[in-house]
Formats: C-alpha cells, sequence, structure tokens
C-alpha cells in the first residue's frame, strides 16, 4: 500500500527502518539521568505531607541534621529569602516550590534534605518532623464552586472564590434555538477520571551550578528542554541566573507521555540547593511520589447533550464542563487555549451548530491537567463525543455504524470548517469505517450478537470514529508563555556527504533518530544511516518548543523537510556548475542530479556536499548546512476508525476484550513499523482509563491508590491482540503530508471500548457508566436492573 | 478513609462487673492493644498514646481522650479520641458508643465505632482498615475477659502478625 520514492539503502519515507536508538536501548546502556554521576554530588529527598490541607506549625530538623550524611534540609522559610519558594505554572497561575504556612495536597513537597547520598537522604527525611494542624479540605469541584465553600487560595490576593476561569466557544443562541426545536435530544453526564502517566522513568534531574563560572548545567527528564532553560531564567534570573548561563539537558527518557512537561518543585529546590552549595544535586522521584504528587492528566465533568431529527441527522451539540485542575493550575496547554483543544469535540460529523463552555476551580488535589498523550484535553473531548453519538443513534434506533455513516463529514468537503472555528485539512471517514468494519466482519458479528442475546449472553460492539486534532501550532494563536509553538530543525552535512541533524524536539521513545533521518534521506537522497539526529541539548539544537501532543512531526518533521529542501536547493546550484549546465536542466532523483535527458551526466548528493566544500561556485556560501524554524499555517487533523468486540460474563462482570480493529489517518507514513508501534502503546493506554485506571481519593483528601499495587496499569496480559490498519489522506499544508500519530490510538481507544461494553448491556437497560468499566462496576449495574 | 465497626462482645462475667470496667478510663484503655494513657486533663479529658502499625507503617500517635457521656443507668457511654502521628505521618479520629447489658447468657458488650485515617496509614492501609481494626477489637475483647477474670492483659502489638493473620485469614490459611 506505501509507495516508497527511495531506495532501501537511501531509507527515505515508507521503510520500515530498524529503529537506531534501539541499538543501545535493548543494550542496557540508554543514558538517563538517573546515570549521571558527578563528581561532589549530593543527593535530595523530599518530606511530602500526609495531610490534603493543613497549615504547618512547626518543622524540627534537629533529628534530621544528626543523620550521618546529611548535609542541610531546606524549607520553604529558607527559600523564601531568595524568593524562590513559588514559581510561575505554564498556565500562568502560581505554584509553591516549598511551602511556608500552608500544604494544599497530600504528598505535596514540605522539605528537602540534602545528604552525601541517596540513602542517608531517605533516613534524613524520616527524621524530619513537622507538625500540622490538618484542616478539611476540599475533594468534589462542585462543592468548591458552590458559595459557601471557603476560599483555598489565600494566597492569591482579593481571590474570594475557588473558580479559575470561565471558557466558551461556539453561538450559545443558536444552539439553544436548535435544541429547542429539535425532534430528539439525548444528554449524558459522564465523569473522566484522573489518571496519571505512569511512565516507566519518574522524574529526576542533575543540577550542576558551577560557581566559578556562574553556570549551571540541568540534566532533566523534560520533554521541552529549551523551554524550561526559559522558565528557569524567568524563575531565577533576578540571582543572576540569565539565559546564557543556563544549559539544559534531556539525556534519554523512559516514557514522557506530557508529565515530564511542566516544572515541578523537585526541580527547582535541587537548583536552588546547587545554586547556593556550588555542588551537584541529583533528585529522583520514587514510585510512589511521582504516582502521588506530579504528572497527572484529565479529572473534566462533562454533559454533552445532542439533538437531531428523528431519522438520525445530528443536528447540533452542547457541552458543559467542570474542570478539576486541584490546588493549581498547571497544565501545559498553549496559553490561550485553556481547556487545550477540547473543542474539537464536534467530532466527525457535519453539522453547523455546537456551543461549549467549560469553568475550572481549585480542589485539595495535587496540580493536574498534563496533556498525557493528548493534544491538550482531546482524549476528554472524543469521549465526550463518540459516546453521545451512540446514545443518540439507540434513541433513533440507528444502528451506530449506519448513524456514523449518514453523518460522517464527506472527504469532497475538505477543508472543513467546523462549528467551533477549526479548518479540518482532509479525510476520508468513510473509507476509514469501511475498511474497519471489513477488517472485523461487522455485519456478521451483529447476527452473532443477535443470537447471543437471545440466550441471555452478554456480548458488545463499540465504535469510535474520531478526529484528532494535532501539531500546534500557528503562530497567530499557539504560544506557551509568549512563546510560539514553531518547532526547528537543523541540519549540517559534512564534506564526506554524512550529516548531524538537531531538533529542537525531545524524543521520549517515540523514535526521532530513525524517522527525521528518514525525513532527511527522503529529501536529500542521503542515507538515513547516515544522518545522526540529536535532540535535547540546549546548547546544540535549535529553539524549539519540546515533544508532547503529537506535534513532533507536523512541525519539527516539517522543519526537517524544509531544511533538507534548503539544501537541494543549493546542490542544484553546485551541481549546475560542477556539470556546466543550467539549473533548469537538472533533473532530481533521490540522491542524485543529472542532465535532462542525458543521465549519464550526473551528480551525486555525496559529490555536490564535497564540492560545497572544496570546490564551491565563486559567490556561493561555502558548506552545506540549514536551519529551519517551522512555523504551521495549521493544525494537521488525523482521524480513525476503531471497533471493539467485548464479551461480558454476566455472573461476574468480567469484560474481555475478544477484538480491537484500529484503522488510522496519520496522512504520509514515515515509518510503517514505527507507527505500529506508537499505535499498540497508544492503544494500550487506551484500554487503561476504558478499564483500568482511575486515581481515587477519599473525602479528607488520602489518595486511596497510590501504589502499583493498587492503580492498575495494563499489561501485555491485559492486552487483546490490536489489529491495525490504515487510511491516507495526506494533509495538504504539511511539506511531507504527515499528520501525527502518536496519540490518535489513546484519544479513540476509550470510547469505542466503552461503547463495546454499554452495547453489550444496553438491552438490560443500562445505558451509561462512567470509565473505568471495571467488572464490579458491570456487575453492580446488573444487580441494580435485577439482571442476576 | 473512614471504617465504621460494630461489635458486640460476649463475657460471662455479670453486668455491673463489666460497666465498671468499661466506664473506668484508665483499666479500659489498658485492654486497648498498643494504648496507654499519660494523664488526666480535666474530668472528662485524657492525654495517651497509640502504637499501631499496618502493613510497612508503624504509626505512634499522641492523642487526647475525651468521655462524651456515661450514664450508669442505661450503662451507656460515648467517647472520642484523637490523635497525630507524633512525626507527622498522619492523623485518626474515632468516635465509639458503647452499651453493656445482659444478654441470653452473661454480658453483652456492643460496640460502634467509626475511625477516620489520614496521612499514609489511609494510603497503605485502606483494603485492610476493616479487617485489622476487627482483629485488634479481638484482641481487646480477649483483653477484657483476661481483665476481668483476674488474668495478665496483653497489651503488646501483635504488629507484624496482624496484617499477617489479615491475609492469611483472607486465603483461607490458619490464623
Amino acid at each position: 500500500m506505501i509507495q516508497c520514492k527511495t531506495s532501501k539503502a537511501i531509507g527515505g519515507m515508507g521503510h520500515s527502518l530498524k529503529r537506531k536508538e534501539d541499538v543501545r536501548f535493548i543494550q542496557g546502556a540508554g543514558h538517563y539521568v538517573d546515570d549521571i554521576k558527578l563528581d561532589g554530588m549530593l543527593y535530595m529527598d523530599i518530606v511530602r505531607s500526609p495531610y490534603a490541607y493543613a497549615k504547618i506549625k512547626n518543622i524540627d530538623i534537629s533529628e534530621a541534621m544528626k543523620v550521618p550524611g546529611v548535609a542541610a534540609v531546606v524549607t520553604g522559610k529558607d527559600l523564601e529569602k531568595y524568593n524562590l519558594h513559588w514559581m510561575p505554572t505554564l498556565m500562568s497561575d502560581t505554584q509553591m516550590v516549598l511551602p511556608t504556612d500552608t500544604v494544599m495536597y497530600q504528598a505535596q513537597e514540605v522539605a528537602a534534605v540534602i545528604a552525601t547520598s541517596r540513602y542517608a537522604a531517605r533516613d534524613g527525611r524520616e527524621a524530619v518532623k513537622v507538625e500540622y494542624e490538618p484542616m478539611k479540605p476540599i475533594m468534589d469541584p462542585y462543592k468548591s464552586m458552590d458559595p459557601s465553600s471557603p476560599v483555598l487560595r489565600t494566597d492569591k490576593p482579593g481571590k474570594s472564590d475557588n473558580h479559575i476561569w470561565h471558557w466558551e466557544v461556539g453561538d450559545k443562541a443558536k444552539t439553544d434555538e436548535v435544541f429547542k426545536k429539535a425532534e430528539v435530544v439525548v444528554e449524558q453526564h459522564m465523569h473522566i477520571p484522573r489518571i496519571h502517566v505512569a511512565s516507566i522513568e519518574t522524574c529526576g534531574c542533575v543540577a550542576d551550578y558551577d560557581k566559578i563560572n556562574n553556570h549551571l548545567t540541568m540534566y532533566m527528564t523534560t520533554q521541552a528542554p529549551h523551554a524550561i532553560r526559559t522558565v528557569i531564567a524567568l524563575v531565577a534570573g533576578h540571582v543572576g541566573l540569565t539565559e546564557e548561563k543556563i544549559r539544559v539537558v534531556s539525556p534519554d527518557i523512559g516514557g514522557g507521555f506530557g508529565g515530564k512537561v511542566p516544572v515541578y518543585p523537585g526541580y527547582v529546590i535541587a537548583i536552588a540547593v546547587s545554586f547556593l552549595t556550588g555542588k551537584p544535586v541529583k533528585w529522583i522521584e520514587d514510585r510512589s511520589e511521582n504516582l502521588q504528587a506530579d504528572s497527572f492528566a484529565r479529572d473534566y465533568h462533562i454533559t454533552v447533550e445532542m439533538a437531531g431529527t428523528k431519522a438520525g441527522k445530528i443536528q447540533a451539540t452542547r457541552f458543559k464542563v467542570l474542570a478539576d485542575h486541584g490546588y493549581t493550575d498547571a497544565s501545559a496547554n498553549p496559553s490561550k487555549f485553556h481547556t487545550g483543544l477540547f473543542s474539537i469535540g464536534t467530532g466527525s460529523y457535519d453539522y453547523d451548530t455546537a456551543f461549549m463552555e467549560a469553568d475550572a476551580v481549585y480542589t485539595n488535589k495535587p496540580p493536574g491537567g498534563v496533556a498525557y498523550r493528548c493534544s491538550f484535553r482531546v482524549t476528554e473531548a472524543v469521549q465526550a463525543i463518540e459516546r453521545i453519538t451512540d446514545l443518540f443513534a439507540l434513541k433513533v434506533g440507528k444502528d451506530p455504524a449506519q448513524l456514523r455513516m449518514e453523518n460522517f463529514i464527506k472527504k469532497e468537503d475538505f477543508p472543513w470548517k467546523s462549528p467551533t472555528g477549526w479548518t479540518y485539512d482532509s479525510g476520508d471517514y468513510h473509507a476509514g469505517l469501511k475498511k474497519a468494519m471489513e477488517a472485523i466482519g461487522y455485519d456478521s458479528l451483529r447476527k452473532e450478537q443477535a443470537e447471543k442475546r437471545a440466550k441471555g449472553e452478554l456480548m458488545g460492539i463499540g465504535i469510535s470514529t474520531f478526529t484528532e486534532i494535532v501539531g500546534a501550532g500557528p503562530s497567530k494563536d499557539f504560544d506557551i508563555l509568549g512563546i510560539k509553538m514553531f518547532d526547528s530543525a537543523e541540519i549540517r552535512v559534512h564534506p564526506t556527504g554524512k550529516a548531524i541533524a538537531r531538533f529542537g524536539t525531545k524524543s521520549q521513545g517515540q523514535g526521532h533518530e530513525t524517522t527525521y533521518a528518514q525525513i532527511i534521506a527522503e529529501e536529500l537522497g542521503i542515507p538515513a544511516e547516515n544522518i545522526h539526529v540529536e535532540e535535547g541539548d540546549t546548547d546544540t539544537a535549535p529553539y524549539g518548543l519540546g515533544t508532547y501532543a503529537s506535534r513532533s512531526t507536523p512541525t519539527a518533521g516539517a522543519a526537517a523537510a524544509v531544511a533538507a529542501r534548503k539544501l537541494r536547493d543549493k546542490a542544484r546550484k553546485i551541481a549546475a556548475y560542477l556539470l556546466e549546465v543550467s539549473e533548469e536542466d537538472l533533473e532530481w532523483e533521490p540522491g542524485k542530479f543529472s542532465v535532462k535527458g542525458a543521465p549519464e551526466k550526473a551528480k551525486t548528493i555525496q559529490e555536490i556536499v564535497f564540492a560545497a566544500y572544496t570546490n564551491h561556485p565563486q559567490g556561493m556560501e561555502a558548506g552545506f548546512e540549514a536551519t529551519h524554524y517551522y512555523d504551521p499555517p495549521n493544525l494537521t487533523f488525523p482521524s480513525g476508525a476503531y471497533i471493539c468486540v467485548v464479551d461480558i460474563d454476566k455472573e461476574t462482570g468480567q469484560i474481555k476484550v475478544r477484538r480491537f480493529v484500529a484503522i488510522d489517518d496519520c496522512g504520509h507514513i514515515i515509518n510503517p513499523m514505527i507507527v505500529q508501534g506508537q499505535v499498540h502503546g497508544g492503544l494500550t493506554q487506551g484500554i487503561a482509563p476504558a478499564m483500568y485506571e482511575e486515581l481515587i481519593y477519599d473525602e479528607d483528601g488520602n489518595i486511596l491508590n497510590g501504589t502499583f499495587m493498587d492503580y492498575l496499569v495494563p499489561t501485555a496480559v491485559e492486552s487483546p491482540h490490536w489489529e491495525t490498519g490504515h487510511v491516507v489522506t495526506p494533509s495538504p499544508h504539511h511539506p511531507i503530508g504527515a499528520k501525527g500519530v502518536g496519540e490518535s490510538p489513546t484519544v479513540g481507544a476509550p470510547p469505542a471500548i466503552a461503547n463495546a461494553i454499554m452495547d453489550a448491556l444496553s438491552p438490560y437497560g443500562i445505558h451509561h457508566i462512567d470509565i473505568p468499566i471495571t467488572p464490579f462496576k458491570v456487575w453492580k449495574a446488573l444487580k441494580e436492573k435485577g439482571v442476576i | 478513609m473512614n471504617a465504621k465497626i460494630n461489635k458486640t462482645i460476649k463475657l460471662d462475667h455479670p453486668v455491673d462487673a463489666v460497666w465498671e470496667l468499661i466506664s473506668d478510663p484508665y483499666k479500659v484503655v489498658s485492654c486497648v492493644p498498643g494504648a496507654s494513657l499519660t494523664s488526666q486533663e480535666s474530668e472528662n479529658d485524657y492525654k495517651g498514646q497509640v502504637e499501631f502499625k499496618l502493613g510497612p507503617v508503624k504509626s505512634k500517635f499522641d492523642g487526647k481522650v475525651t468521655f462524651l457521656s456515661k450514664d450508669p443507668n442505661l450503662k451507656k457511654m460515648a467517647l472520642k479520641g484523637t490523635g497525630l502521628d507524633s512525626k507527622g505521618k498522619g492523623s485518626a479520629e474515632m468516635s465509639m458508643d458503647a452499651e453493656v447489658k445482659a444478654g441470653t447468657t452473661g454480658t453483652e458488650v456492643s460496640l460502634n465505632m467509626d475511625v477516620s485515617i489520614t496521612g499514609m496509614l489511609a494510603q497503605f492501609g485502606s483494603r485492610l482498615i476493616n479487617d485489622v481494626s476487627s482483629q485488634l477489637l479481638d484482641q481487646f475483647a480477649d483483653n477484657l475477659k483476661a481483665k476481668l477474670s483476674g488474668g495478665e492483659v496483653d497489651t503488646s502489638i501483635h504488629t507484624g502478625s496482624i496484617v499477617g493473620s489479615v491475609v492469611k485469614g483472607l486465603f483461607g490459611g490458619k490464623s
């Protein structure tokens, strides 16, 4: 299906090249932040609050200081002297680094113990005595909105409630009008629970401040090293750490999924301690700290409504969201987008009326809202629209596949303007769903289901046909802390025709070292194996906003293609000079320029590059290097058609995913094997919130599943056999027609699974269960309906 | 995290003897595993300590016990205990109603406890709290019997073994 323009030896787009980075990963030779050991390095451990909300009456460090090896205990009062006890969040809210008087969530950082070994630091942590005066926390966002609730953020002058912001988009009056007149209206309230990215590697850093040269090297687990450098300069500039004196290095990362975008207090404390002591300081979270204190996503309470005709034509949708942000708004959204790209939630369907509104509130939970493998709240939006579409189909008595087919935007209608203002670039939704239905054998499954239902057995088929929105983003709308969301590539080709390419993004397992090399190989004809890709060092890489939200291929991948094309233009000039013909007489094929009509007269890219250093035309700049900062004209809109089949044991509620077919449209594919790997991983992270994962807090603010013993991450055992496939509608505005794929499966899978389970239960009048849909919830619902 | 525990303890001793023990703060607290009263603050307020171990987490609570009501005629009492972990790892709150009455044979003490725990204990112990509390109450009942019979009271906390015996109980082993 995939046509390659380059030979296997060049290894451009479409070749399933083995991942270059795996040579070190599979030999245990990856280099992660915890592998960094520097002379005289100190270790930091963090005292955390057992309470969700409490006054700190006293911190007694005397016993801790007696522990052999403990050098210092740092409290908020210590940092306050340097005005480093608080920091801004990426959403321009504020967050404590260490508290001076009040803790706002369980597991919050209270003090840091610095010692000569990790063990001594942990012993010291146990010896710190903190006297608290516990207060009643607010854990329910609806209660938090109640005017009678106490104000949590008393640190904010003039704050008289717990409301953070209100956001809305769409045409309210028109939407209300359509709803009023509609023949059919369906409504559903749902909670998309708080979950955790649960990457294999937790967060950590080594802060290395060189007092003599006034220079900080910060090795840290970050998906966005350049943005972090700027943030550090903004936070610490006043103590002399200005941006040219800061180098951020992001070594190999063991999974990020959005959790390694924000700045966490641990990083800042490590920097502060290194700055004050002049020694390197290492901080590495343990598993429970990671699971309890940071990297949270979701936590949206959504009421979604759909209006349409009795014949099943969708006419309008309406969304009302309550967003629980915890103690502070520490999301990592583009600044103008409070709810991220939630407004993609109108879906893949052709209608022109929608209204969405959202309110965010503070509660006594840890700061939440990272974009977990998702372009900023797209997962929440897709869950809402795909669930309500099924409920609408049920109400009008139509098969959910047929209803979708009848309402899809047609492929000839792209570019298509959505009711919330987006311009979908391309897609062929009918082809995707048709392919998925054929692959899974939809019609025979429905027959089988009818037979099983007659026997009282529970079998369900669920569909999700989602539209994604990725590649943030065009500079006119997209920025983080004012920095526009372009991304960059710099290609240097050496005299012998081999290259190094550097990027503003940062792979956390996505395979950039391979795919970026393939893009450049495609454009320049230099074999991918001869292109070394490097990311993550702000001293060498061009500035970029990092890797999250499936933005690397749409932005930095595009930058690579454009920079390579600049070099190809230069190559053409050099070839014309060497072959003594005019540029127009030359023909390009991957790897060489030849003279039209005389193919034996040719110069390979390697010969041309060599000439750029040894025999370049007079008047032309020597060398063979190019840089490009790519500012995308639009976002890209990948899509997918997923179908899931489940069997449910009536007596126990046990759910078995029998089959799962995922047909993705991510535009042109760079490396099919890597895309398949991304889809497999993403689907597994999609089954996670659908059936297993949810962080549970009790009313006192205790997290009840703060370890991997209780927080259920799906493993190979829980994962079904994934069946994948593609439809390709290239993005018309992207230089190589690619759209990005990393997050599609995570976004698309949960509603397919939820819809399948609800389809199985629907004969008994059970039409909605909030995710994660566990055997217990299914059993309980069946029990309540008297089925068992 | 909250746990509600209702339990009836059956004793062979006369109602009055049981009431006399149950309503005497020092005597009754000496039957609670790991607990001791250290001082009396006012007529109904006492200071004390409770040591407690749940799986990997050992806690020592410094707390306060208040007798909210004590009715010798109805033989009913209510008390409330609050405690903060001495290392700042969490807090616990317990309110308890107790009633002593004659049963079909001997005397029955019915206890209604409402325990709320915050912090590390709540995190690690959420699934075990009911079972562990129930075991502690069994030990408390044994101690009451021992005390009434003039025998030795076992106030040690069978720490490791509490969780161990709960787990064994769950999986059908010998407890």
